[in-house]
């Protein structure tokens, strides 16, 4: 980032300024590593005793991490005191520099702004680089309470009398988004309540259906559904109210009879209206385009077969013969003009809408049309009147000879647009007050279709076991224990499948490659997600980063080291993905009561991902 | 004008026409836009708003002229008067430091959020960094003192780890429990520091008969970052986390500032045996300054004032921090163009 402040220079400035430790907000991991790169070739390194106080906090954090012992960036950050902290580290590197951190050992650490949440990381500093934030793949300005996050860790107490938010200028960055950031309300906590099938099948478990709905009624989904709803509620009376002060007249329903017959004012009108939907010089040709006619498109000549509009379409197509016998469908706009010219031929009341002789013949009429011929000179179209659609729909016209019917035609619109007010807000109404309990029954019934529930929406024996996988794609997991899926698995094919299940980050990368025993578990379980997919999104399913977990649990000798050598990944990213699939496969290894044989197999799976760095945590 | 001549003549637009400019073409969405994908989203609907174009460069012109014609008010007659001289450097920084040692003395919301505890639920929604833990440990202690177990959750392992050692340290590791997805150490120990995913399926466990751990004895359930509440994929958990929570334990959630506090308390005494109790406050323990650093390593004041102001709409920029953005952006978008 050329024009923004060099990160070196930038430390420098703080430390002039007593306005270290600092933490420095990053928008990518990339660029983190890059900022701490740019110490490599700084020349004025800690002091000996900064250096050794360090050292020391890192000795004594291996004791409890061993995998900081030779950790790469442990010279770096000892030297410059300087470090990067992102989601691309081992977590015991993270809780070094955190703690380092808190022990002010160091000036600046560079971070990105997932750091937001909850850890204790706090510092005199914090920098700004950048207003926006990348969000699956796109870039979204921060949120007034992240920036509240970042500005949070600004100013320790008990170390700092205050605390500084130092906004420095990047390539467009957005100032305004930062300043209402820094000095904004946050935004409110929306509720985000779904209604999964883990969670239909423990209600159930617990509950019979006819309590479920008062469970719900608990959430903050519809308590914040019950206040929108009462809002509504309090417009609906208004409008009530107003609808009343249209006096009955000779008869109650004069808005439905009405409206009835504006509705088929508004189909004839439409007809009209899809003609006028082109523009006049193309609505003027549509007489001429009759059957037979010779049209002339940019590039060719074509007879005119047929003329026709499909349903729910607006433009009037032409099936047309085209040079050779070909026989195309277009829009009527597309023609450049009409030819004088017509040849009358037998029609057939099917595709190709002429009898094959017919059809050989004008294909031989147009071969031999001579290479000038001249337009017809269209007239303009008449613009239709309004006054024609009533006419037309004399008899459907309400109450002739009613006395009120002047007064009913003079407010037919307004009391309308109030009463389909009305009728809006009260469907609004009752799907915010039943929408979540129709969404559990539409859950429940597909479960039940799929066997876990019974026709009572008791849990069958499938849906006793099934109610313990409550992970993301549970319903996948589930079905494919049903087909037999992993019968005869071996551990690292399980680990690897579960792995690609839980991983859903689509970052390109190499990864050792995978055996053919995954490959072909992967394809099933991709069939299978296909096969569910109108119950339950899919996932990713990247069969590549399987090769990760496969190969870390086929071969107990393979280190960390060797299997971060084997990935473009980043280190922090395969103990994420290792992590995850030991949560995945946990939730397989507690169905020891009913799948005896597939829990030995996670279990073993377990117990061989554990180990190494894997094991520094709990 | 050529497209290149729009181009460079946006270029040269201040980011607040640019801004409207996008929204008046392709609606709120272009509010969210950095400058680059402005100018690209005008760009591409230059055809059709070509007037609306021209118009804004004009004003912006015109503007120029007239900052060009008029000569810079001088000192103390300019009209911001009223706010006073912008703040400088010095100002910036004066004060920093290390504050002389205090004793610790818990701040009176720290105070009211333990006590409250004693009467019903609490939702505490302060900003970052200013103790919220104390006030889990308080609660925690007494809860203990009670004889209850503790559930602790946070939304990351990370997190919880952290939590985990801490606890340790305070109550001794005997005391202290840690449950992952995939582990459980000392699980039987009146604290027990989760996931908020955990103690969901505990939840779910327990309402389906299998008591596990010591959720009989429940007495207290501290769920940090209760903001994740709005989390789009997990919010859900803390929701359910929040609904099968039995009633003879109390709640304590502890958020960062979020703008609705009083309605998440307003839910829970509607759900809950007890009335929640809500403690929130938007003053910062430590005070906070904003500073605006320049790549030529010139740091001013971001604001006029060195205070914080209040709201957005109160939120003046510093004449020089104003001046040195300006230039920024020009000479970066400068750049871009010739190179
Ligand atoms: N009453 C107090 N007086 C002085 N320092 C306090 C007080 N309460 C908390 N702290 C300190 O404030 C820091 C931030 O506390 P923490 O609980 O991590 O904040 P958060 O609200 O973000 O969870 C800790 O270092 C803690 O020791
Ligand atoms: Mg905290």
């Amino acid at each position: 980032m050329p024009p923004s402040i060099h990160p070196v220079h930038l430390v420098t400035v703080l430390r002039q300024k007593s306005l270290t430790p600092a933490i420095v907000f990053l928008t990518s991991r990339r660029s983190c590593d890059e900022a701490l790169q740019a110490f490599e070739h700084a020349t004025d390194p800690l002091s000996p005793a900064r250096q050794e106080s360090i050292t020391a906090v890192l000795d004594e954090l291996t004791a409890t991490y061993p995998s900081l012992q030779d950790h790469p960036l442990r010279k770096m950050v000892t030297a410059c005191g300087v470090a990067a902290h992102h989601a691309g580290h081992l977590p015991s590197w993270k809780i070094a520099i955190e703690e380092l951190m808190r022990r002010g050992c160091l000036d600046a650490v560079f971070a990105t702004t997932t750091l937001a949440a909850g850890v204790d990381f706090p510092a005199r500093t914090v920098v700004l680089t950048q207003s926006g934030v990348r969000r699956d793949q796109d870039f979204t300005d921060l949120t007034i309470a992240e920036v509240a996050q970042i500005s949070g860790r600004a100013g320790r107490r008990g170390k700092d009398s205050v605390g500084f938010a130092i906004v420095t200028p990047s390539p467009y960055m957005d100032l305004g988004v930062l300043i209402r950031g820094l000095t904004g309300r946050p935004e409110p906590v929306d509720s985000q309540f779904i209604i999964a099938y883990p969670m239909v099948l423990n209600l159930l478990k617990a509950h019979p259906l006819d309590h479920i709905q008062s469970i719900l009624a608990k959430s903050f989904a519809q308590y914040q559904m019950n206040a929108q709803a009462a809002h509504l509620e309090h417009r609906i009376e208004k409008l009530h109210a107003k609808l009343e002060s249209y006096q009955p007249r000779e008869c109650s329903d004069w808005l439905t009879q009405w409206s009835a017959y504006g509705h088929a004012t508004r189909q004839t009108a439409m007809k009209l209206q899809a003609r006028r939907h082109h523009p006049p010089e193309v609505r003027a040709r549509l007489p001429y385009l009759t059957p037979g006619r010779v049209v002339a498109f940019p590039r060719f000549r074509g007879i005119v077969l047929r003329r026709y509009r499909s349903r729910g379409q607006r433009h009037e197509m032409m099936t047309v013969l085209r040079k050779g016998g070909v026989v195309a469908e277009s829009p009527v706009a597309d023609i450049m003009g009409v030819i004088d010219r017509t040849f009358d031929f037998a029609p057939a009341s099917a595709f190709p809408w002429a009898t094959p002789e017919a059809l050989s013949w004008l294909t031989q009429q147009l071969e031999d049309l001579p290479k000038h011929l001249s337009f017809l000179t269209v007239p303009p179209a008449p613009d239709e009147e309004e006054g024609e659609v009533v006419k037309s729909l004399g008899d459907l016209f309400p109450c002739p000879t009613c006395p009120c019917r002047p007064t009913c035609a003079k407010e037919f619109k307004a009391a309308n647009t109030v009463k389909q007010e009305w009728l809006h807000h009260t469907r609004t109404v009752q799907s915010l007050r039943t929408g979540l309990w129709h969404k559990f029954q539409e859950r429940a019934e597909i479960l039940q279709d799929l066997g876990y529930l019974n026709p009572a929406f008791k849990l069958t024996a499938d849906g006793e076991w099934a109610r313990l996988i409550r992970i993301d794609f549970s319903l996948l997991i589930t079905e494919l224990i049903r087909a037999q899926a992993f019968k005869d698995v071996a551990p690292p094919t399980l680990a690897g499948l579960m792995a690609c299940i839980a991983y859903e980050n689509d970052r390109p990368g190499s990864f050792p490659r995978i055996t053919a025993a995954l490959a072909s578990l992967v394809a099933a379980t991709r069939r299978m997600a296909d096969a569910l997919a109108p119950y339950d999104d899919p996932p990713l399913l990247r069969a590549d980063v399987g090769g990760l977990a496969e190969r870390w649990v086929s071969e107990t000798t393979v280190t960390w080291a060797q299997l971060c050598r084997s990935t473009s990944m980043a280190e922090g990213d395969i103990y994420r993905l290792l992590s995850r699939t030991l949560e995945y496969l946990s939730q397989v290894h507690s169905l020891q009561a009913t799948h005896p044989d597939l829990a030995t197999v996670a279990a073993e799976a377990l117990s061989r991902i554990r180990r190494g760095v894997l094991e520094e945590l709990p | 004008m050529t497209r290149d001549e729009l181009e460079q003549a946006l270029a040269d637009l201040p980011f607040r026409l640019l801004r409207r400019l996008g929204r008046a073409i392709a609606g709120p969405p272009a509010l969210r836009m950095g400058k680059r994908r402005l100018m690209h989203t005008i760009m591409a609907g230059a055809e059709a708003n070509i007037e609306r174009i021209e118009a804004a460069i004009r004003t912006h012109q015109a503007e120029q002229q007239a900052l060009a014609a008029v000569p810079a008010p001088a000192g103390g007659a300019s009209s911001e008067h009223k706010s006073g001289k912008p703040a400088d450097q010095r100002a910036l920084l004066e004060g920093i430091g290390v504050p002389e040692p205090r004793p610790f003395v818990p701040d009176d919301w720290q105070v009211e959020a333990v006590e409250a505890l004693e009467r019903g639920d609490v939702i505490v929604s302060v900003p970052t960094g200013s103790g919220k833990t104390y006030v889990a440990v308080e609660a925690t202690r007494r809860a203990m003192h009670e004889d209850r177990t503790v559930v602790y959750t946070s939304p990351l392992k990370a997190l919880s780890n952290t939590k985990y050692t801490e606890f340790c340290k305070i109550f001794g590791p005997e005391f202290v429990g840690i449950i992952t997805g995939d582990r459980r150490d000392n699980p039987t120990a009146p604290i027990l520091i989760m996931t908020t995913e955990i103690l969901r399926n505990l939840l779910y466990d327990a309402a389906g008969g299998e008591i596990d751990v010591r959720l009989d004895t429940l007495g207290l359930v501290i769920i940090d970052e209760s903001q994740f509440l709005g989390d789009p994929e997990r919010g859900v958990v803390w929701e359910e986390t929040i609904i099968f929570c039995p009633s003879q334990a109390r709640l304590l959630l502890l958020s960062a500032s979020i703008g609705n506090p009083q309605e998440l308390a307003a839910w829970l005494t509607s759900i809950r045996p007890a009335p929640c109790h809500l403690v929130r406050h938007q003053h910062r323990s430590v005070p906070l300054r904003a500073g605006y650093l320049h790549p030529n390593g010139k740091l001013t004041p971001l604001f006029r004032t060195v205070t914080m102001p209040p709201s957005p709409s109160q939120a003046v920029l510093h004449p020089e921090a104003k001046r040195l953005f300006t230039m920024f952006e020009e000479d970066t978008l400068y750049a871009r163009r010739s190179g």
